[in-house]
């Protein structure tokens, strides 16, 4: 099998915040920590090794793969729990929400591989924020079914053909990791620039 | 951040924990953490450890070796980014394309420009030296750049435009026992033309690591074609930072005198001119310092340094070979 033929579902939540980044993190191969990110993986670190654990009637597996054929999706879940035979996945993040809802997009997309795993219907998942330690609910609703799909195909499309979509100024762009590689006010301030004499 | 450099003959280059340090005659001369490091130069002969020369490639830290007169051979390049896409672009642009012209003329044009402001600006200070005649072919120049269909012709006009700047050169200088008759390498005979190879040595090690870190391949140049070995895209993009990095600092340590006559040795037979020990650490000192001072990119319109000039000009190169922008700005100082 292989892999670079799949998504990551990390791609999913980088390509809704911004497609522009996820063509220069999953096509260009550019990657550079900020210590938002590196805070990131240690994060995911400290949950990935804490392996498998069980409590009462509720079942824990950290650091999981988790692999859809039909949408060709592969990626690790921090945590699934199962209690009283609901399964779920949760996603564990750095900080508290964002403004932009695209963890409930990545938490759709595990369960989607759930679902496909298991062959069961997975109906909601969590968000567990570390700054506010709260777990946060996320109802896999059909139409965030819908919505992660699209992602997805529009992901598979530029993985395929390597477009390069535009980057586009946006408040996101000052807390994002790539500002200095991607300059996304360069064509502006090209076409307004006056060389001098 | 900064780049280190090291000047000092038979060092031993070593690592404890995330620091390098540096040792002669088992005297300890130098111990930085490896997180401020962004380059090392070695000029001369040293020993760089094992242990040293992979924490350098996986921290993406160039490494290149220079002679103690600053000649280039060669360097330690961490592995490139994987932008496939940038290198494409930059291939496909190869040869006699309206890409590469449209560079080409960028490039010189801003190397031109900023001859022309540097000349200007000095006739404006003094009334003694005349730079008209050079300052109105620079302008003659400038202006047939936009007409001149070839690679070939625009690198004529190029010569021609560094030839009408470097004739007034000695004029710059107003320093007693300083004199510049014209540009010689390979060895540089006298101080000037010394420190300004050295200068260009050390802005090529910078605009080379600029021209890796976007994903350019630097051996794919367009004003410089490509010859075994040789930086050509480096050397491309350093044409417009030579007079504002390097012919400034030079300028700036002559005529301030930090640089006498008297920091200078003359090899026998060779006639090759070089700096003094003590004087080499001077240089590289004002270079660092060059590098890291401020000023308004003019595109961008945001404070930056030399430095990280170097890489939005890299940026901005890829940008138009990539179709995001139209046109590549050089950059042309006020
Ligand atoms: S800086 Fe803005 S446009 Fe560029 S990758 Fe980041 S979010 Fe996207």
């Amino acid at each position: 099998m292989n892999n670079s033929d799949y998504i990551t579902i990390a791609a999913l939540n980088q390509y809704s915040y911004c497609p522009h980044r996820c063509w220069r993190m999953f096509c260009a191969g550019e990657f550079r920590d900020n210590h938002y990110t590196l805070d990131g993986t240690n994060l995911h670190e400290r949950v990935h090794t804490l392996g498998e654990g069980n409590r009462e009637e509720m079942w824990q597996v950290r650091a999981i793969w988790l692999k859809s054929e039909q949408y060709q999706l592969i990626g690790k879940a921090d945590l699934i729990e199962s209690v009283e035979g609901e399964v779920y996945p949760i996603e564990y993040k750095r900080g508290k929400k964002g403004e932009w809802d695209n963890d409930e997009l990545q938490v759709c997309a595990q369960a989607l591989c759930l679902e496909e795993m298991m062959g069961k219907t997975i109906e909601r998942g969590y968000v567990y924020y570390a700054q506010t330690r709260r777990r946060q609910a996320v109802e896999i609703t059909e139409e965030l079914r819908q919505e992660a799909i699209a992602t997805l195909e529009a992901i598979s499309n530029l993985l395929q053909t390597g477009t390069m979509p535009p980057p586009i100024y946006t408040k996101r762009c000052r807390g994002c990791s790539l500002f200095h590689q991607c300059l996304p006010q360069a064509a502006d301030k090209v076409k307004r620039y006056q060389e001098a004499s | 951040m900064g780049t280190v450099y090291i000047t000092q003959d038979d060092c031993f280059i070593g690592k404890t924990d995330e620091r390098l340090n540096i040792r002669a005659n088992k005297q300890k001369l130098l111990d930085v953490p490896l997180i401020n490091i962004e380059g090392v130069v070695i000029m001369g002969r040293a020993t760089v450890s094992p242990a040293v020369v992979t924490e350098l490639l996986n921290r993406h830290i160039p490494l290149s070796f220079l002679t103690t007169t600053g000649r280039y051979l060669g360097r330690l390049e961490p592995e490139l980014t994987k932008n496939i896409f940038v290198r494409k672009a930059q291939w496909q642009a190869a040869g006699e394309t309206e890409k590469s012209l449209h560079l080409v003329r960028g490039f010189i044009r801003g190397k031109l420009k900023n001859y022309r402001t540097a000349l200007l600006r000095k006739q404006r200070e003094r009334t003694d030296g005349n730079f008209q005649t050079a300052t109105d072919r620079l302008k003659q120049i400038l202006s047939s750049l936009t007409s001149t269909a070839t690679i070939d012709s625009l690198r004529g006009l190029e010569g021609a435009g560094s030839a009408a700047y470097f004739q007034c050169f000695d004029a710059l200088i107003r320093s007693e026992g300083f004199r510049f008759e014209a540009r010689r390498r390979r060895p540089p005979t006298d101080p000037v033309n010394a420190l300004l190879s050295l200068g260009y040595s050390l802005l090529s090690h910078d605009i080379q690591s600029a021209v890796n870190i976007v994903g350019f391949d630097p051996y794919l140049g367009y004003l410089h074609v490509e010859r075994y070995g040789r930086p050509s895209l480096a050397l491309d993009l350093m044409e417009e930072f030579r007079p504002i990095v390097v012919d400034a600092m030079v300028l700036n340590a002559i005529n301030n005198r930090i640089i006498t006559p008297a920091d200078f040795t003359t090899e026998p037979i060779s006639n090759a001119v070089s700096l003094t020990p003590e004087a080499l650490r001077t240089f590289l000192r004002l270079y660092e310092q060059k590098k890291q001072s401020n000023f308004t990119h003019p595109v961008m319109g945001k404070k930056c340094t030399y430095q990280e000039s170097f890489e939005i000009q890299g940026r901005l190169m890829a940008k138009y070979l990539m179709e995001e922008i139209e046109q590549y700005p050089p950059l042309v100082l006020k």
